[in-house]
């Protein structure tokens, strides 16, 4: 049966005075994938090493490996898996030496040992590698080497901090593509730790999106991106396209233009939105070019990047910043021509502006 | 010849000396260079070995064979029990000296690296300033600490009456060859120290490691280079110091006093240019050893070569 990890009051000041994480809970269910989520810096690698037992919260927390509490135990003790982003090998060790380095520790028999490890590096398609020098291994397959070293033991969690980052992006989404299936297949429990947005959504059963050592919002990959509950997690998760307005009797002004079709509901608060100023924020499809007529509103191209399949247009004049909005990559338009758009109310995230919720 | 390759000739080819300096700095690459150029590279370090070492050395066996035994001198220093019992002295002593040397620098220098505190500075500096001692004053030293006047006398007298003294004998040559070799091998160990990531040991720890396998699993391979170069200089150091043992007393054993006696008191040349040979030949044999040894394990590590 896999792990339930529960953290409960948990926080990390470090000895230098950095208050790395404020207090939080966080309860990660048996066999579930959590993705830690946030600018480098948040905290992430810290919550990460709190479950390992590298680092103890400070007093008050308490974690608890399906109800056994374990905030005083060591990492030896603890049967976490590790997966770092420098693979950290055995450099004194082949191959086949590190992925049963575990086993060996915990005495299993050489017979055993070594029918184990040799499914192990099945399992990850490097058996062809079992006698290389860690040193004669690429990116690749280092951290397929240390995937299959981090589960040969059978950990009660499996703990990967940034695994993919230092490689490159093609082979990123190939492995991401392979460790979660081999998530799935193995049913263990999981916490990822990532800055990338598009890494968390495709791996994570839940996100826990982090901000300056606080939770900024748990959810699934789904209502992380069409939900988020505050402009930081919006902003991180893409929709970093503003507009300011004003909700009067539950209809948004935006200058002289009222939209009905609005999801003003603020989580936070638990309330609709129905009186105040708001702040909206939303992707490139928030606003779609259209003939002058049918426009709300009318800006300035400043720049063009063609996507392929799209033209991405950053367009100012629209809100307090530059807008980006997506057009037909057919379209042929010009730096500095104007350009005409609809507002999309419904792809709009709304938020009371900052002065009313700081 | 045809035109490319008249094209090829001619184009800004570097001039001779400039052409040697991608093979001096650059990498070796397969078949560089004809063999010409690379025997010239070779030869200011063919001229420094046959100046000083070669030439000298084949002068010294050459006394050996002149000697009233001629080469079966070699066999008399390897029979008489007083060479014999040198010899063995010398190895013992310089395999303890620096055994001890790497046991204690390997902890001492692992501390300085893994924590900061409060005159940290100043004690790293402390035990590297021997560095600059030579063996002489370190002998002085070792009198003042463990002489008939040195603190360690004082200090059991007044406790129970009783003066330990060991200054003059092999006792006071480990002690002072240790304080000599602890700047070296510390240094290296903190050099290799620094350079261990914290993240294997981590890795182990989380596949449940106890500390005693991290050490050896983990920190002893990623500081094995380090250990090996520095207790070969540290070995090779302790087997032929003289200025030390001279200071302390002229009847210590150690085969260099050994050399010296018979050289300059017996005018016993033969064999003390057997001895130096056999000095010569045992050190470099026991180097060799150990870098067969641990060589390949050392290697293979965290890099740097012994
Ligand atoms: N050992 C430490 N001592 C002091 N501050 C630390 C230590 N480790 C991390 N920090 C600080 O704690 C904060 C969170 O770090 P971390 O958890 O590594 O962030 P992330 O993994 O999200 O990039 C950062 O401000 C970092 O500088
Ligand atoms: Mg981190």
């Amino acid at each position: 049966m896999s792990t339930q990890i529960r953290l409960r009051n948990c926080a990390k000041t470090f000895a230098d005075g950095t208050r790395a994480l404020a207090p939080f809970d966080l309860t990660i269910e048996g066999g579930e994938t959590i993705v830690l989520l946030g600018p480098s810096g948040c905290g992430k690698t810290t919550i990460l090493r709190m479950i390992a037992g590298l680092e103890f919260s400070d007093a008050g927390g308490v974690i608890s490996f399906d109800g056994d509490d374990v905030t005083r135990q060591s990492i030896e003790k603890r049967r976490v898996g590790m997966v770092f982003q420098s693979y950290a090998l055995f450099p004194n060790m082949t191959v086949a030496e590190n992925v049963a380095y575990g086993l060996k520790v915990h005495g299993v028999p050489g017979k055993e040992r070594d029918a184990r490890v040799d499914a192990m590096l099945e399992m990850m398609h490097i058996d062809m590698l079992a006698d290389r020098r860690i040193d004669q291994l690429s990116g690749g397959q280092r951290q397929r080497v240390a995937l299959a070293r981090a589960i040969a033991v059978q950990p009660r969690v499996l703990l990967l901090d940034e695994p993919l980052t230092a490689l490159d992006a093609k082979l990123r989404v190939r492995l991401r593509t392979e460790i979660n299936a081999l998530l799935r297949k193995l049913g263990i429990t999981a916490v990822y730790v990532t800055h990338d947005q598009e890494e968390a959504m495709a791996l994570g059963d839940r996100i826990v999106v982090m901000q300056k050592g606080e939770i900024a919002q748990i959810g699934t990959p789904r209502e992380i991106y069409r939900k988020p509950q505050n402009p930081f997690v919006a902003d991180f998760v893409g929709a970093a396209n503003r507009m300011t307005g004003q909700m009067r009797d539950g209809r948004l002004h935006i200058g002289a233009h009222v939209f009905d079709a609005v999801d003003a509901f603020d989580p936070r608060h638990g309330a609709i939105i129905d009186q105040g100023a708001v702040e909206l924020y939303f992707r490139a499809d928030g606003l779609s070019p259209c003939d002058l007529d049918e426009a709300h509103f009318t800006g300035r191209v400043e720049a063009v990047s063609y996507l392929g399949e799209r033209l991405r247009l950053t367009v100012s004049g629209i809100g307090p910043q530059a807008v980006t909005i997506d057009t037909h990559a057919d379209d042929v338009i010009e730096t500095g021509a104007d350009v005409h758009c609809r507002v999309n109310a419904d792809r709009l995230t709304v938020f009371p502006a900052v002065a009313a919720h700081s | 010849m045809s035109s490319v390759e008249h094209i090829k000739e001619g184009r800004s080819r570097p001039s001779f000396p400039l052409s040697l300096l991608p093979l001096v700095f650059g990498r070796a690459t397969p078949g560089a260079g004809s063999p010409a150029i690379l025997a010239l590279l070779m030869l200011p370090g063919l001229i420094i070995v046959a100046a000083f070492f070669a030439i000298p050395m084949a002068l010294v066996a050459m006394r050996v064979a002149d000697g009233p035994d001629g080469l079966a001198t070699y066999f008399v220093i390897l029979t008489n029990e007083r060479y014999l019992a040198s010899l063995i002295q010398t190895l013992v002593m310089s395999g303890g000296v620096t055994v001890t040397a790497l046991i204690l620098c390997g902890i001492c220098g692992l501390f300085l690296v893994r924590n900061r505190f409060a005159g940290r500075n100043v004690i790293t500096a402390l035990l590297t300033l021997p560095l600059s001692f030579p063996g002489t004053v370190v002998g002085f030293m070792v009198i003042m600490l463990a002489g008939r006047q040195g603190v360690i006398g004082s200090v059991t007298d007044a406790l129970w009456g009783e003066k330990i003294v060991f200054a003059y004998e092999i006792t006071g040559l480990f002690v002072g060859y240790l304080y000599f070799s602890i700047p070296r091998v510390i240094l290296a160990v903190m050099a290799s120290a620094e350079k261990l990531d914290p993240q294997l040991e981590e890795a182990a720890r989380s596949l449940g490691a106890p500390t005693w396998r991290v050490v050896k699993d983990v920190i002893l391979p990623g500081l094995m280079p380090g250990l090996v170069s520095s207790g070969a200089i540290c070995f090779a150091t302790a087997m032929g110091a003289f200025g030390t043992a001279f200071t302390l007393a002229t009847d210590i054993d150690v085969l260099p006093m050994v050399i010296y006696t018979e050289f300059t008191r017996n005018a016993n040349i033969a064999v003390a240019a057997a001895l130096s040979i056999a000095l010569g030949a045992m050190t470099w044999a026991v180097l060799a050893a150990v870098r067969v040894f641990v060589g390949n394990g050392a290697t293979s590590g965290t890099g740097g070569g012994a």
